[in-house]
């Protein structure tokens, strides 16, 4: 197949890591290491947390490691042992959320081994865990990839990933929405909406859903309606939507998990295009004090008071 | 169940003439949970005050709205009511049916009906209300004032004699600003440095003035009654303590040749200097960049004949922390310099004059330190060109100011004065010489003003001609000045020896970076705001900061030293008590749903937002959360606005509140 993606170097890549969580945990310098591990199914991953330097063989690195390990250090923090430095393994994306966590006092640089992934892509949530990676197969969020190398982090396995030109999904379905009227707009996306079931998967996986008491579930008084009807929904992707504008960096958790396949990352990329347009801010590259959206300057954009 | 009591307001007829007040109060007190309505003339009157006292008490009432003008306008005067019927004033609201309803609404039906509307919702509101307990905070009675103009003189004398210590921080190496640099001062002619000397002094000698000079502010914690300010004292390279100001060393530095700013350059000052003789404190400064030693690392001749041995080269800037409880702002002004245009400056120069270019073009403030007695010429009014007396010169005024095209469209104010006062001086020195004045309107509104002006023309012989000038250009040893006469409607042209711009009043520079270290909010030139133009024109919007001089808007030296006066009574007012009350009207944290994400921090602009530790019994960490401080919050609510889990909330704006006002429409 023309469009098929090296993956060869993922071999390299297990070995490094195992090495170094070896490596660090035999040395005790951290207490556990958050990585993805074999899952039961054929070809497929899933994330693990180990303790012991002898679990170190169990981390794995593939096409099939797609989860945000990050979230694991927030929300899911209860799951991994209190009191002392953690490793964990991070693609581009992941890492961009993780600086977005450190720019808002959720994780401290100190307590965290990073222990980075050159990354030539993972496969799309539609794909077989034991499918080839391909320029077909690759998922969404890969195609317009910046970060395919970590930067900044403790520990890299020496390896290049070798990437392909691809045609950006989300660039293309931004263009075609943003070519619509405002009310064609709208209809698609209250036809999405309409489809939300409201399970909140989307909010479980999303590292920067870290409230331990979301807006959402409040009743006194109710900010929104928690019943899946369309308004409620919408209000609910509204809120999701604007919380994470300036945060959100890509990782497209959101849209995996989403069992009613709404496109929230392109809401979510629509946003972010918006912050770069008017601040010329990118979300995930540094650790910042302040996103644009918690700033003012007397040169911001103002174009929309009309 | 909530007993609320609405009294409505006819504001004579203000209000009554387009709102059914009567069907209002009838309406309204169908409404669930009011037990009293009722409407009157004048509800703010001492009868309608006495009307509200009775029926808390006769009725029993639990919470009282009333419907009138604006919360800004009678807020206070019906919490005080209430409190003085025995309910706490924090269970009193206002609904605004005058601004938000009948001064903007013709018809009667529907203006009613918004009425009712109105006060629908801040019945739903004032149930929500919780009893607010007022909040104390203690006052660190000192003083800290920025700048040693006249208008931080006047502030820290005036404060210091009351018996409160002050801190004054002066920029530049001596105290005195600009009116140190004047040579007599209007409407009087009295001389200036006369006058400002014996103040500057008194500064000196105050026990209860401690003085920085050659320092800045580097940055400012705190609140109103409890700031910590962080003085940068730049490296003097002179000990204060051993220097005796015997000036030797001023004498003997044998680089003399570095323009004396204080002249405007005019004349020449060593390295090692004070800016002027009569400087306080009068303990030199080494200027470093043109100093040799620092520059070559030879010479060192200031230090071997200094007797005292007080010239020490390793000196650094030191930090000194103040607490105080006030600050006031007297930074002053600068001069619109029209050969400058900064980078992105929305300000345009007035390259068309040739200022920086034609030597004999110079601005007010040279011509001031010509005709000063202490002045690079001995009070001689010499051409910088040539050392020639002009016996032809031309005074333009408003030069950038009133000129929007240019970028400033306010009046300087005290142009018109001192260009009438420049006229005088030049006749009285030079007898046989002719002064003309370009001029748009005369402003002279101000005790005997406009007969000083008419006297420059009347009686000083100065000859004033409404136009502007277009274009100056050098024609052997003479200027061309190209106007226009528009009384007469002729194009003027006169050959002139001199010519003095009476150029813009603009605040000093970096008066942006001090606002943002004070939290201040300043204007589009950078002239700090007032909380309100009228009637709090001395306070600004952060409470325990307050204004003095030129850096509020232009001014002259009366007004400057009215308004430093007035905003020592401020700071004195404010010490008079030990204990600061305050509205409860602060954000408070729910701390079980915080997660620390700090987003309140950051957009905070009081910078009221803690962090707190939440440890459990054995003194574990479980959380760190936030923790607004009460006594620094400004109640503004942009914290409330931004937390993403809604975990913080501003009392009496609670979300519960707005949303029960939403959902009664």
């Amino acid at each position: 197949m023309t469009n098929s993606i090296d993956t060869s170097i993922y071999t390299a890549i297990t070995e490094a890591i195992q090495d170094e969580a070896r490596r660090i945990l035999s040395e005790r310098s951290v207490i556990a290491v958050v990585g993805y591990t074999a899952a039961r199914r054929k070809g497929s991953a899933q994330p693990v947390v180990i303790t012991q330097a002898d679990d170190a063989g169990k981390l794995i690195f593939s096409a099939a490691c797609v989860n945000n390990l990050a979230v694991y250090l927030t929300k899911a923090k209860k799951e991994i042992p209190k009191g002392g430095k953690i490793g964990i393994v991070v693609k581009g994306c992941d890492l961009k959320a993780l600086v977005g966590l450190l720019g808002e006092s959720q994780l401290k640089r100190e307590e965290l081994y990073l222990i980075g992934v050159p990354c030539a892509g993972v496969l799309a949530s539609t794909a077989q865990p034991a499918r080839e990676l391909t320029g077909d197969t690759i998922a969404p969020k890969c195609r317009e990839c910046d970060n395919h190398l970590p930067q900044g982090c403790d520990f890299v396995p020496d390896q290049r990933p070798v990437t392909l030109e691809l045609a950006g999904k989300y660039s293309a379905e931004i263009a075609r929405l943003e070519a619509m009227t405002p009310a064609e707009r709208w209809a698609y996306w209250k036809e999405q909406f309409k489809k939300c079931i409201k399970c909140y998967a989307c909010r479980q996986v999303c590292p920067f859903c870290f409230c331990e008491q979301c807006l959402c579930d409040r009743n006194k008084p109710q900010m929104v309606e928690t019943t899946p009807r369309p308004a409620g929904n919408t209000a609910w992707h509204i809120v999701r939507a604007m919380h994470l504008a300036g945060r959100c960096a890509g990782c497209a958790e959101c849209e995996r998990v989403c069992p009613m396949d709404i496109p929230l990352n392109l809401l979510n990329r629509k946003m972010a295009k918006e912050l770069k347009e008017l601040y010329d801010y990118e979300a995930g590259f540094e650790v910042r004090e302040k996103g644009p959206l918690a700033m003012y300057d007397e040169k911001d954009d103002q174009s929309f008071i009309k | 169940m909530s007993r609320i009591g609405v009294f409505i307001c006819h504001c004579g007829e203000n209000i009554s003439r387009t709102v059914d007040v009567e069907r209002v109060a009838a309406q309204v007190g169908t409404l669930p949970g009011v037990a009293f309505s009722t409407d009157y003339k004048y509800m703010c009157s001492d009868p309608g005050q006495g009307l509200l006292k009775k029926a808390i008490q006769e009725q029993r009432l639990s919470h009282v709205v009333v419907a009138a003008c604006s919360p800004r306008m009678h807020e206070k005067t019906f919490r005080k009511a209430v409190e003085s019927a025995g309910l706490n004033p924090f269970l009193c609201e206002m609904a605004n049916i005058r601004e938000h309803c009948s001064w903007v609404h013709e018809d009667r039906e529907e203006a009613t009906q918004k009425a009712i509307e109105i006060v629908g919702m801040m019945v739903e509101r004032v149930k929500k209300n919780r009893v607010l307990p007022t909040i104390t905070v203690p006052v660190t009675k000192r003083s800290l004032v920025i700048g040693g103009g006249i208008a931080g003189i006047q502030a820290a004398l005036d404060i210091a004699d009351c018996g409160h210590e002050v801190v004054l921080v002066e920029r530049e190496p001596s105290i005195g600003g600009h009116m140190a640099q004047l040579s007599e001062t209007f409407p009087t002619l009295d001389c200036s440095q006369c006058i400002m000397t014996p103040k500057m002094v008194d500064v000196a000698n105050h026990p209860k003035i401690k003085l920085y000079t050659y320092a800045e502010i580097e940055h400012v914690e705190g609140y109103i009654g409890n700031f910590q300010v962080t003085v940068r004292k730049k490296a003097r390279s002179v000990d204060e303590d051993k220097c005796t100001g015997c000036g030797v060393c001023m004498t003997k530095c044998p680089q003399k040749k570095i323009p004396n700013t204080f002249d405007r350059n005019l004349g020449m000052r060593p390295a090692i200097y004070v800016p002027f003789p009569q400087a306080v404190p009068n303990t030199p400064v080494i200027d470093r960049e043109n100093c040799t030693k620092f520059k070559t690392g030879k010479c060192g001749v200031c230090q071997k004949v200094c007797g005292p041995g007080a010239v020490d080269y390793e000196q650094e800037d030191q930090l000194i922390v103040e607490p105080v409880g006030a600050i006031v702002v007297a930074t002053g002004f600068d001069l619109y310099s029209i050969e400058e245009k900064p980078k992105g400056s929305p300000i345009k120069g007035y390259g068309e004059f040739g200022h920086g270019k034609i030597p004999d073009v110079i601005d007010g403030m040279t011509f001031e330190r010509l005709a000063s007695a202490s002045g690079p010429t001995g009070g001689k009014i010499l051409r910088p060109s040539d050392g020639r007396e002009p016996k032809q010169i031309v005074f333009i005024q408003c030069v950038g100011s009133r000129a929007r095209e240019k970028g400033i469209s306010y009046c300087s104010k005290i142009c018109c004065m001192y260009t009438a006062k420049h006229t005088m001086l030049y006749h009285h020195k030079v007898h046989d010489g002719q002064a003309y004045v370009f001029f748009m309107d005369a402003r002279t509104p101000g005790k005997s003003y406009d007969e000083f002006w008419r006297r420059s023309i009347e009686e000083e012989e100065a000859v004033y001609i409404r136009g502007m000038v277009s274009r100056l250009y050098q024609k052997g040893d003479k200027i061309v000045v190209m106007g226009s006469d528009i009384a007469v409607g002729v194009q003027v042209e006169i050959e002139a020896d001199m010519v003095v711009l009476a150029t813009a009043v603009q605040p000093q520079k970096g008066a942006d970076t001090l606002a943002q270290k004070l939290g201040i909010s300043y204007d589009k030139y950078h002239f700090y705001s007032e909380a309100h133009a009228k009637l709090r024109p001395v306070e600004c919007a952060t409470a325990g900061i307050y204004l003095a001089g030129a850096c509020q808007g232009p001014k002259d030296i009366p007004d400057t030293v009215s308004q430093a006066s007035a905003a020592a009574a401020k700071v004195m007012t404010l010490f008079a008590k030990d204990k600061l009350e305050r509205e409860p009207i602060v954000a408070k944290v729910r701390e079980a749903g915080c997660v620390g994400c700090f987003y309140c921090r950051k957009v905070c602009p009081y910078g009221a937002v803690e962090e707190k530790e939440i440890r459990d019994r054995q003194g574990n960490l479980i959380k760190v959360v936030a923790y607004v401080n009460p006594g620094v919050c400004g109640g503004c609510g942009t914290c409330q606005a931004t937390c993403p889990s809604k975990s913080v909330e501003l009392d009496g704006y609670t979300d519960e509140q707005i949303v029960a006002m939403i959902e009664s429409l």
